[in-house]
């Protein structure tokens, strides 16, 4: 008999007693009757092929803020709606284990269609379960899932679901110009790359960068491969959990002051350009190459060697567009860089803002580019082999697309996990 | 400073603790306050150092009345109390735990505080190493630093409780000697004790305390014989009780020796017949109820071993104690022997050997309202323990003693009890002894011993007597016991 | 329940609206808006209803888990622990049996090396306790950070996806070995109905058992207790296993009925949200079912701060918290007034 009175009447009660407390509460708050403002109302509203009204939800495994791969998602799908007369946005951020306990992406899902979505977007690898998951539980809903594979019919993953579909864009470009970018700014040769978790995408993008850097290094610093040190530290997911993951502040730390001159990051979150800018203030020789948002550079521009990102508003607006006119087909989107322009908002999925940090060897970058749009340059072409030896591509080999999005180890030179 | 304490009054419920008290201590002397435990003795100071609030009466320092409420008022007015068990912080060092306490303004001079206490520690010849950590030291030690600790902050009149238990001879040499010097350098000293001779090596003048009275007051020297009178009153109470014992041994305990933090008993050989009562006097913590614990099966011995019945039970579990029949009665009951939160019902069902998984309410309740009939206890059956008087709390610990009985063992039986019920108790206990139970128990209240028991077994610092018939005992032979001039002990004569 | 404590239960809940109130305010929302948005959030739609069901099941039961060590006077605070070592004891079971059993055997066996774990982990935190004299709270808080770096050591070790090391756990169990839900939802009836059966349990051992008597008294009074001969230890050491097989069993819902594969941080912080509950509810098993209720749909309509009022969902946690303090403060309060004579606040059988 310890219990507030409250439950106690609740408890004789059949129908109070289940909103015993949330009535009283709501009596005594602002007399607001909790069952005025009804949800059922909102959702299934009929959607008709007018752009009118049509609500599109995006489930962020990061904050929205974070200065990285979550914030380009967001300001991309913004810069989306902007151009679409009549779209609105619902999202929630931090849909993450740690973040939000108790918590699935398939549920928030279902909170964003309930609150009238018709297209929903997940923004991580992480969340494949919950997309697929979401499409079999409202086929009316198109669903994106940036940087999955399910969609990809000539994929592994192949899972024919009609209303699921995949874009992401061919970051190993952004990520080969990068690598290059690192390599003509390293003094000391030695490369860090402060990785995620790790995973197809992942591992595809180190070594990429690694590519990248070993033939900026060999081509235009003309030096051996063997004195290029390219090191890969996986923190355990896309951003710092503490107790969690690494910490990638401490992870940062160690390279600047390994003598890892050049830091490149392949997490969401900005601490490599923030550990870089307190290690330049305190005097040591140092760079980074920052990831995923076109502003990257902003956070210390003076040590910044560039930023290979991701411009997600002209994808998801042309998506966004069929969906309105129920034409959504499922499909796989693998946008490479406009090479007349890598850096144009509007055709270019990926680009890269060079950084100030580049000096003199701007001209090998901007060449590199070219080589790489013309097709003169192909970075992964035998001979290459894997981290354990094995060979990858024969002499004169090319990769084809599944080579690379499936990328089952790091390659040779690399230094780091691939598993 | 000249200290007077006039008709200090102060109950504890029902209990007189202190009955207008006086005293007056002269500075520059030392003055003994004696008495058995329970007299009186330390309410009176805990009143004078502010741990306690007095009821009534007067504190007068150099003539002028002040009130003292708490330890820092206390501390204020240049009043020190040396605590029995040291006040202080175990896990910090002599000098952490010897700057704990002043007063300051913030930051903390430890070089000055150092250099005090290391001249303090010269002045009295005190060697103690001032980055010791507090816990490492012996008592001794803890109230050489704690006396260093109440000069330091000025204190001109010191009490000490009882500070000569625990520590050694040569600390006791070395403290004797810090407080003549102290004396004689101006501050007054109260000084606790139940111990003639200690009172007679150190004090100037004595108050000896009885049932919260003062009995008398003395010069000393002065002969032993008349202490021990005012301690103990000239009269002891008549026996009362039938003869209940019987040939047949019950408890046999053969070369015992119990250890603890505390105290070491030493234990030759006893034998306690069927029907037996045997009393324990003696100050408390004397080694009564470290007897009274290993008999029940709650304390280990170290050495020697304990018969029941005639069945070895030396190293048997506490459940197989309860098995044979023995019983336990703590003083503190709602401590040791009661569950607070707990009805009487709840306690019947408790001591009901569970054959089922489940409770059978119905028939506990018959059970219950059965032994609240028996015992006589003021109380429902669903009653929580806690809400019963002590008599009737008493009562209902007698209920729930295991049957048969065997062997009972109690502690003050009859503490806090009115006279009603203590009549009551005795009534049922000496029924049980007629069955053949026997019982050993542990009393601060003399009368209560005499009266009841066959025989007493009188306790000092770990030492017993041997079992005296209660009829061989006069005032003085028990008081002079008590006192620690124990004639001849059951220690055995080689211990190992 | 006399009427003066009543009173202060009613003072102290009203006392804790006010509270609540102020910091919704001081946060930039309007009340009534935070109150529709959880509401609608928990009861919207079936499907949101079904989750706070979901959440009631494994609240249910570490609440009742609970309820043995708070009657036997012990804050096992490493109940999240418990939850987190039983579904990795059943995650092993699964993987160990799922192409050898049939799918309702591994469910079965699942669900019992669940109980099994957590019995195990609370087992532990009892020996830490009894024998090495830890505190529980402390023994139980070791604990829980022991079975996370576990459980994150398997996702990212031995259990990992094929070519994958990441915080999203393992790979997602064959859809044969998720628990069946009520239509395209996530709640359970099995899961419902294993938590319903733990609170009746609950409530018959507590009540009639001589265990549950015996678990009272210890919890009381440890020493006076042992003098009346009830074997103490045991007692202690059986609250904490019940404790922590019934927090496995929570465990190993998680994994069968929730997420369908191990993930870090499995138990979703629902142990300490049942602490919650098992403190409010006191030591009367009846109102675990309406506290934990209410609680689970705190849980869940909280999501929906984010989403209509660009809240921070943590203020569930903040209200959560603050009913719970206010209540016990009521009860200190009123303990303390408590004069003797009054009439026993205990009820008797």
């Amino acid at each position: 008999m310890r219990l507030n009175g409250l439950t106690m009447t609740a408890m004789n009660n059949p129908t109070l007693k289940r909103w015993g407390w949330v009535t009283a509460l709501g009596l005594l708050l602002g007399s607001c009757s909790p069952s005025a403002k009804a949800p059922d109302s909102a959702p299934q509203s009929p959607a008709t092929g007018a752009a009118k009204d049509f609500t599109v939800g995006m489930v962020l495994v990061g904050p929205k803020q974070d200065g990285g791969w979550n914030q380009a998602q967001f300001e991309g799908i913004q810069a989306a709606l902007k151009t679409i007369p009549g779209t609105k946005l619902e999202y929630v951020d931090k849909v993450n284990v740690a973040d939000r306990p108790n918590v699935k992406g398939s549920q928030v899902a279902d909170d964003l269609i309930n609150k009238g979505a018709k297209f929903v977007i997940f923004n991580s690898d992480d969340f494949k379960d919950d997309a697929l998951a979401t499409a079999k539980k409202h086929p009316d809903v198109t669903v994106i899932h940036a940087s999955g594979d399910y969609a990809w019919k000539e994929g592994k993953n192949f899972k024919n679901q009609p209303n699921l579909g995949n874009i992401m864009g061919r970051m190993e470009y952004g990520k080969m110009i990068a690598g290059c970018a690192a390599a003509l700014g390293t003094e000391t040769g030695k490369i860090g790359y402060l990785g995620p978790l790790i995973n197809d995408e992942t591992r595809r993008y180190a070594s990429s960068a690694y590519v990248g850097a070993k033939y900026c290094w060999e081509n235009y610093r003309k030096k051996p491969a063997q004195d290029l040190t390219f090191k890969v530290t996986w923190i355990g997911f896309w951003f710092n959990i503490p107790g969690k993951t690494l910490d990638p502040t401490k992870v940062a730390d160690d390279y600047y002051n390994g003598g890892y001159d050049v830091v490149m990051s392949g997490i969401d979150t900005p601490e490599v350009a923030v550990q870089g800018k307190k290690a330049a203030e305190a005097g040591k020789k140092v760079k980074f190459v920052h990831y995923d948002l076109a502003t990257g550079c902003n956070l210390a521009p003076d040590i910044c060697l560039g930023v290979p990102y991701y411009n997600w508003s002209f994808p998801y607006a042309n998506s966004i567009k069929k969906a309105i006119d129920s034409k959504y087909v499922s499909e796989f989107t693998w946008l490479p860089p406009d090479w007349k322009n890598i850096n144009n908002p509007e055709t270019s999925m990926v680009g890269f803002n060079e950084g100030a940090a580049l000096g003199d060897n701007k001209k090998f970058l901007d060449e590199f580019i070219k080589g790489l749009g013309d097709g003169s340059i192909n970075p992964f072409k035998g001979p290459l082999n894997f981290q354990d030896g094995t060979p990858f591509l024969k002499e004169g080999e090319v990769a084809t697309d599944q080579q690379i999005w499936y990328l089952p180890q790091l390659l040779a030179g690399m230094e780091g996990s691939s598993k | 400073m000249k200290v007077e304490l006039k008709d200090i009054s102060k109950r504890f419920g029902n209990v007189h603790a202190n009955d207008r008290v006086s005293l007056t201590v002269e500075a520059g002397t030392i003055h003994g306050l004696l008495g058995e435990n329970g007299a009186g003795k330390s309410t009176l100071v805990k009143v004078l150092s502010g741990f306690i609030s007095r009821d009534s009466g007067a504190v007068l320092l150099d003539g002028k009345s002040v009130e003292i409420k708490t330890p820092a008022d206390a501390i204020a007015r240049k009043i020190g109390m040396l605590h029995q068990d040291p006040l202080d912080f175990p896990p910090l060092s002599v000098l952490d735990n010897f700057i704990v306490g002043k007063t300051g303004t913030g930051l903390i001079d430890r070089q000055r505080s150092l250099r005090q206490l290391q001249q303090l520690s010269t002045h009295f010849n005190f060697n103690l190493n001032h980055y010791e950590t507090v816990a490492n030291l012996t008592v001794g030690e803890r109230q050489q630093l704690e006396i260093l600790r109440l000069l330091s902050l000025g204190v001109s009149t010191l009490i000490l409780d009882e500070p000569t238990t625990g520590i050694s001879a040569s600390q006791k040499t070395a403290l004797f000697k810090a407080m003549k010097q102290l004396a004689s350098e101006g501050k007054s000293i109260i000084f606790v004790s139940h111990k003639l001779e200690d009172v007679e090596e150190l004090c100037d003048r004595v108050t000896v305390l009885r049932h919260g009275k003062v009995r008398g007051r003395a010069e000393i020297p002065c002969p032993d014989a008349v202490l021990i009178d005012l301690m103990f009153g000239r009269e002891l109470a008549p026996p009362l009780k039938p003869q209940t014992r019987q040939s047949e041994p019950a408890l046999q305990l053969e070369k015992i020796r119990v250890d603890t933090d505390r105290l070491t008993l030493r234990l030759g050989d006893l034998t306690a017949y069927k029907g037996e009562v045997i009393g324990l006097a003696g100050l408390e913590g004397s080694g009564q109820q470290q007897l009274l614990l290993m008999c029940a099966g709650l304390l280990r011995a170290s050495t020697g071993q304990i018969r029941v019945n005639g069945v070895e039970m030396t190293h048997e579990s506490y459940s197989k104690y309860l098995d044979r029949g023995i019983g336990y009665l703590p003083a503190d009951r709602l401590k040791d022997g009661l569950v607070s939160g707990l009805s009487i019902q709840d306690h019947v069902a408790l001591r009901t050997p569970s054959r089922s998984l489940f409770v059978d309410w119905k028939e506990t309740l018959k059970q219950t309202v059965q032994a609240i009939a028996t015992f006589n206890i003021r109380g429902k059956p669903n009653t929580l323990v806690e809400r019963l008087s002590g008599g009737n709390q008493q009562r209902t610990q007698l209920a729930l003693l295991p049957v048969p009985l065997n062997l009972l063992l109690m502690e003050h039986p009859t503490r806090g009890l009115d006279i009603e019920s203590v009549l009551w108790v005795w009534q049922q206990l000496i029924a049980r002894c007629q069955t053949g139970t026997t019982i050993l128990f542990m009393s601060s209240d003399l009368d209560e011993i005499m009266r009841y028991s066959d025989r007493v077994i009188v306790f000092s610092g770990g030492q017993a007597s041997h079992p005296i018939a209660v009829s061989d005992l006069t005032a003085d032979r028990l008081g002079q016991m008590i006192g620690g001039r124990l004639s001849d002990t059951l220690e055995p004569s080689v211990i190992s | 329940m006399t009427k003066r404590i009543f009173y202060y239960q009613l003072a102290s809940i009203a006392l804790a609206i006010v509270f609540i109130t102020a910091i919704i305010l001081v946060v930039g929302a309007s009340p009534p808006s935070v109150i529709t948005a959880m509401w609608s959030g928990a009861f919207g739609t079936v499907g949101q209803f079904a989750r706070v069901i979901a959440t009631l099941a494994p609240l249910l039961l570490c609440a009742s888990g609970l309820l043995f060590t708070f009657t036997a006077g012990l804050y096992n605070l490493g109940i999240e622990g418990q939850i987190a070592f039983g579904a990795i004891v059943s995650t092993l079971a699964i993987r160990l049996t799922q192409d050898s059993l049939p799918p309702a055997l591994v469910i079965v066996l699942a669900i019992l090396m669940g109980g099994v774990g957590g019995t195990l982990w609370g087992l532990l935190a009892g020996v830490l306790n009894v024998y090495g004299r830890i505190n529980e709270i402390f023994s139980g808080l070791g604990l829980n950070f022991v079975a996370d770096g576990l459980a994150l050591y398997l996702i990212f070790g031995p259990w990992k996806r094929e070519g994958v090391a990441s915080m999203s756990g393992t790979e997602q169990f064959p859809e044969s070995l998720w628990l069946p839900t009520f239509g395209n939802t996530d709640a359970s009836p099995i899961a419902l109905l294993i938590a319903i059966a733990a609170v009746a349990i609950t409530l018959i051992i507590l009540r009639g058992t001589y265990f549950g008597l015996r678990l009272r008294a210890v919890g009381q009074n440890l020493r006076a207790s042992y003098v009346l001969g009830i074997p103490s230890i045991r007692q202690l050491l059986s609250a904490f296993a019940i404790c922590g097989g019934f927090a496995g069993i929570a465990g190993a819902l998680q994994v069968l009925a929730v997420f369908h594969r191990l993930i870090p941080n499995i138990s979703s912080g629902l142990g300490y949200l049942a602490l919650l509950v098992a403190m409010l509810v006191g030591l009367n098993a009846w109102f675990i079912l309406p506290v934990a209720f209410f609680f689970s749909a705190l849980n869940i309509g909280s999501l929906q701060l984010p989403l209509d009022l660009d809240l921070e969902s943590s203020l569930a946690g903040v209200i959560q918290g603050t009913l719970v303090l206010f209540v016990l403060l009521a009860r200190g309060v009123s303990e303390s007034l408590r004069k003797p004579s009054t009439t026993p606040l205990h009820k008797g059988y």
